[in-house]
């Protein structure tokens, strides 16, 4: 039972980012990938992920998602471009890169002849590594160590799942790659998993790329996002900015003749629906304000707060 | 080296811990147990009764529990060997590809190269120790028929010889015999290990190598192919069995196992080059 030099070295070097949050851990480089060759399942796509961040992947199915993934984790040969790891290029070193990563996928395959414990002694060893005494912790922090002995055949979607996290933090690494990992969960499972993540991202300083469909999740657990529609990056940014966009308003009133010219002096943008986009900057209480004195009737005035999905539909699909 | 091992461990672990691993050692000494039961029917013991009758010798000394130990050896292996090998390393490569086993795999900080010569060096293992397995145990069956003593009476009608040793030289070269019907056997291993690295099921991996060595096979027992048998690689793996020659052709033996190496080496390279070139995307 050893912990071998690598992973030591590799502890270290967490100890020493912690104190520096803003180095860009995983460097996404004009990713291209054509599978079939008129068509790009990825063009020029980059990114970055700050050490200690958490990114959420999004795209429709096909988006090229997984592709990305893939070529992170050596799985998938870009055409052009390339991933640096902690400043290791998987396309040149894969191992060295590797070394820094622990993977999650969707519905994970286990031998499901073999117990929970023996799936981890089997994948661990090909890292060369195996020290029990951190398999039984990690197994308590996943909540899996009463039934590790069990045949994997014999565990449920969850606790795959919780032995996918297991296996994917045996050794400790620096980034997490979760590729739609709740899907199939049920509402408990979720919210136990995320807080899992959040646990392990506050205490171990782990980066994660988190790959998944829903938006909520997304919402919820991650920093920043990164947005791919047919192959191409549409956005890359904070997940707060996007209800920071211009307040929104639904106005009812007999009015709305009046209600228009007033909300174009002032510079209101105002769409067919009778809803109100503030983009000067002003608030929604001086135009409520405003209208009122202008002698506007009002019936109705509700803030529309535009969630995550009405922005990446927006994003994603521009004629709906 | 020793990460090497360590990792080779664990594939062989897997191997142990898979119940059809099991159940193929089971399936091979119940078919033993039925060839014994054959070879033990009046008319089939008629026919050895006659074979070594011709040759001037006993049967009562020569129907032993080495040569039916021979016997039950080829047949069982000539009958299921083949099956068994193509399937066990036909799915070595393919089924962890199909059931998504490879991706948790190759998320670790593992080459390809590595992870094929792991599984290569598994199912070369596997294939040498299932022919231990079937020679001595259906030699073990035959001395629970027919007690120890007696000689052996081996002959193989693909090398055209029939031999009658003693009972210690007999058990010399029955031990030989093992030793190169497993290296043989490997050939089949090497096959089904080269389709199984192919984007294809594990099925048509086991069925494809099944098939080139079914053709393979036909070709070398048709005389239209007599000049061109040194293109066959059945050809070679009969070569086996001249360790029952009464002179060993020590020459041609190393001449033929060093023509199967080869090219069990180079289908392990180009199976690589095949599985590198690979994307592995869900």
């Amino acid at each position: 039972m050893r912990m071998d030099t690598s992973r030591k070295k590799s502890s270290s070097l967490l100890e020493k980012n912690k104190s520096n949050p803003r180095i860009a851990l995983i460097e996404a480089r004009n990713l291209t990938k054509r599978f079939i060759r008129d068509r790009a399942a990825l063009d020029d796509v980059s990114f970055e992920m700050k050490e200690n961040e958490i990114v959420g992947l999004l795209g429709h199915n096909g988006a090229g998602k997984s592709t990305v993934l893939g070529i992170m984790l050596g799985m998938v040969r870009p055409n052009a471009g390339e991933v640096v790891i902690g400043g290791v290029s998987v396309q040149r070193n894969r191992a060295g890169a590797l070394r820094q990563i622990g993977a999650i996928f969707e519905a994970p395959a286990f031998y499901e002849y073999m117990t929970g414990w023996q799936n981890l002694r089997a994948l661990c060893a090909l890292s060369g590594w195996w020290d029990e005494k951190e398999v039984w912790r990690v197994l308590e922090l996943v909540g899996l160590k009463d039934r590790v002995h069990g045949k994997v055949q014999t565990f449920s979607h969850g606790m795959r799942q919780r032995l996918a996290l297991a296996q994917a933090l045996l050794p400790m690494p620096k980034v997490l790659l979760l590729d739609e990992p709740t899907d199939g969960l049920d509402p408990e499972g979720i919210h136990e998993f995320r807080a899992t993540i959040l646990k392990l991202r506050a205490e171990h300083g782990l980066t994660i790329l988190l790959n998944s469909h829903l938006l909520s999740e997304v919402e919820l657990m991650c920093d920043r996002c990164v947005i791919l529609r047919d192959g191409r990056k549409v956005y890359e940014g904070t997940v707060q900015a996007t209800q920071r966009e211009h307040p929104q308003f639904k106005l009812s009133t007999d009015d709305m003749a009046l209600a228009k010219s007033i909300a174009l002096s002032a510079g209101v943008r105002m769409a067919d629906d009778n809803s109100l986009e503030i983009i000067d900057g002003s608030s929604g209480h001086a135009l409520l304000a405003q209208l009122v004195q202008a002698g506007v009737r009002v019936d109705a005035w509700t803030p529309r707060h535009k969630t995550l999905e009405d922005w990446y539909l927006e994003l994603t699909h521009p004629k709906l | 080296m020793k990460l090497l091992l360590w990792q080779w461990r664990a594939e062989l672990w897997k191997l142990l811990a898979r119940k059809r691993t099991f159940l193929g050692f089971g399936a091979f000494l119940v078919l033993e147990a039925v060839l014994l039961v054959v070879f033990h029917l009046d008319k089939v013991e008629n026919v050895f009764r006659k074979m070594i009758q011709h040759q001037g010798e006993a049967f009562e000394s020569y129907f032993s529990a080495l040569t039916l130990g021979y016997l039950m050896l080829r047949l069982s292996v000539f009958l299921l060997g083949g099956i068994y090998l193509s399937l066990v390393a036909g799915d070595v490569v393919a089924k962890e590809s199909e059931d998504g086993n490879l991706r948790l795999i190759l998320a670790r900080p593992i080459s390809r190269f590595r992870l094929l010569a792991v599984k290569f060096a598994s199912c070369i293992a596997y294939t040498v120790v299932l022919i231990q397995f079937i020679s001595w145990t259906a030699l073990l069956l035959g001395i629970i028929i027919r007690g120890w003593g007696g000689g052996l009476f081996a002959f193989a009608p693909e090398q055209e010889f029939l031999a009658f040793y003693d009972a210690g030289e007999g058990l010399q070269r029955y031990a030989m015999g093992t030793v190169t019907l497993s290296l043989s056997m490997c050939m089949a291993t090497c096959i089904a290990f080269f389709f199984s690295c192919w984007r294809i099921k594990p099925s048509a991996a086991t069925i494809t190598a099944l098939s080139y060595l079914l053709i393979d096979m036909i070709l070398r027992e048709g005389h239209f192919m007599d000049s061109y048998k040194h293109l066959l690689i059945t050809n070679y793996m009969t070569s086996w069995s001249m360790v029952f020659f009464e002179t060993i052709p020590w020459a041609v033996l190393a001449r033929d196992y060093a023509i199967l190496g080869g090219v069990g080496l180079t289908l392990f390279v180009l199976g690589t080059l095949i599985f590198e070139s690979r994307d592995l995307k869900s």
